[in-house]
């Protein structure tokens, strides 16, 4: 049961994750899609896992860790609303061919993601002082340290080349 | 409640997942044979995930080539090939189109797909050197949506290119960009492209759904290395919505011929059907994602 508990939300994470694949694909959800990019993209919450471990591993000992998990991962649903709302778009709109449509996937896509950030932050902050106890400024750190090592690997992952050629391009 | 919320919602994706799997109908692609060429559809700019900041797995970018229509893409990850050699091993494996290994260099100044190299080219060069090192290795070289921004090419690098993107989803969508691309390709006498760049999925700001914009490759027999073949020697045809890019001879047999040019522009027809499983999956997704947030057991008294 404890085991379930730290599954559960991860686990739905990465079927979102699936979903917005699909329907950036194919406008719907298809088996074809959501299972197969629903095991890809499980590294996102994998690595979430892993850098939480990381972070918080004085607070194994006091708080189970698959409780530490499913309590971490409730902070995901400023996510979830974001991704949502980009297979909405993508669904029942046609931003490939409507202007208007077009401005008002990329106001999402970009004006939502700020929200996404600022929310999650809120959450996740909240996760630190209230479940791990820390003070504000530990509470703090402690999140921007699991954010800038999990966001890191996550995005070396899905364009790490880029991003690299990017930076050191500028730098040459 | 929030039991019976939850019951709901799993009914309504399980529906849109059901619905939408059976709806999943392939782009018709019928075989074309022109002059004695077979013609063949193809996407020479593609990338998977991952490090290109694709979506797609190379598996699931080949099966999706193969739902669009496409007879042959080019899978180019930025500055590394093994995700292309994947994808390439995955369509041999399982009979779907024909799959070129290949890469976008990713370079400052200008990008560029190398298409049929086995190694990966160092970005940190001139093009004019990339397209030495591409062509050493057999392969092709095409300007990569050679808009002003991305066209680092000096007089020597235009003389060795081999193609070009003359059609792409920037142009689509504005046409001074659609202006800078011709300008380029009239400027650099190559080999007409229409590649879609694919990358994040057609909520992207830049690109568009697989196979968009789409090069029609004449060629001999349907393998890889006829292909290259035919990039070098500029058989192909691109179309826009007003123009048509490429060799005279082959623009003229497609027009004599008439399948070609309504073929080109045939989009996917999205059924009812999608659209109610959309809409259902849709309705799952929000209604999760708002009772994502409740906490259960010890941590919801401490929160």
């Amino acid at each position: 049961m404890s085991a379930w508990l730290g599954f559960k939300r991860p686990l739905f994470l990465a079927f979102v994750l699936g979903c917005t694949v699909s329907f950036l694909t194919a406008r719907t959800l298809t088996l074809r899609l959501v299972v197969p990019e629903m095991v890809s993209w499980a590294f996102v919450p994998l690595i979430e896992i892993a850098v939480l471990a990381a972070v918080c591993r004085r607070d194994c000992r006091n708080i189970p860790f698959a409780e530490l998990i499913d309590s971490f991962f409730g902070g995901y649903r400023p996510w979830l609303l974001w991704m949502t709302g980009i297979c909405a778009i993508w669904s029942l709109l046609s931003p490939a061919s409507k202007p208007l449509d077009w401005t008002l996937s990329i106001v999402w896509m970009l004006g939502g993601v700020v929200f996404a950030v600022v929310w999650s932050l809120f959450i996740d902050f909240r996760f630190f002082r209230a479940v791990l106890q820390r003070s504000p400024a530990v509470a703090a750190r402690e999140l921007a340290m699991h954010r800038f090592i999990s966001w890191t690997l996550i995005l070396a992952v899905i364009g790490g080349p880029t991003i690299w050629s990017d930076i050191t391009g500028r730098l040459w | 409640m929030v039991k019976t919320l939850r019951v709901v919602a799993g009914c309504l994706l399980f529906t849109s997942i059901v619905l939408g799997s059976i709806s999943d109908t392939p782009r018709q692609n019928p075989h074309l044979m022109l002059g004695g060429y077979q013609v063949l559809a193809a996407d020479f700019h593609i990338h998977s995930f991952p490090l290109s900041w694709g979506v797609l797995s190379p598996w699931d970018t080949v099966v999706e080539a193969r739902r669009q229509g496409l007879d042959a893409i080019a899978m180019t990850p930025h500055n590394h090939t093994w995700v292309a050699k994947v994808g390439q091993r995955f369509s041999t494996w399982s009979g779907g189109p024909i799959v070129l290994a290949g890469e976008e260099i990713h370079s400052i100044g200008y990008h560029m797909l190398a298409i049929g190299v086995r190694n990966s080219i160092p970005w940190r060069q001139p093009a004019g050197s990339a397209i030495d090192e591409i062509h050493r290795q057999n392969g092709v070289a095409i300007a990569a949506h050679p808009i002003r921004s991305y066209s680092a090419y000096d007089a020597e690098a235009m003389r060795k290119l081999d193609a070009a993107e003359v059609v792409h989803p920037l142009g689509l969508r504005n046409e001074a960009l659609a202006s800078q691309l011709r300008d380029f390709y009239e400027h650099a006498h190559v080999t007409a492209i229409g590649d879609t760049d694919y990358h994040l999925g057609p909520l992207a700001p830049h690109v568009g759904e697989m196979g968009l914009c789409r090069t029609y490759v004449f060629v001999r027999e349907r393998t890889g290395m006829d292909i290259l073949d035919a990039l070098r020697k500029g058989r192909t045809l691109v179309y826009d919505r007003e123009h048509t890019y490429g060799d005279p001879a082959m623009i003229q047999l497609a027009a004599e011929d008439g399948r070609l040019p309504k073929l080109a522009w045939t989009g996917r027809e999205h059924h009812f059907s999608t659209l109610l499983s959309g809409s259902l999956g849709v309705l799952g997704l929000l209604l999760c994602s708002f009772l994502f947030g409740r906490t259960a057991g010890v941590t919801a008294h401490r929160l």
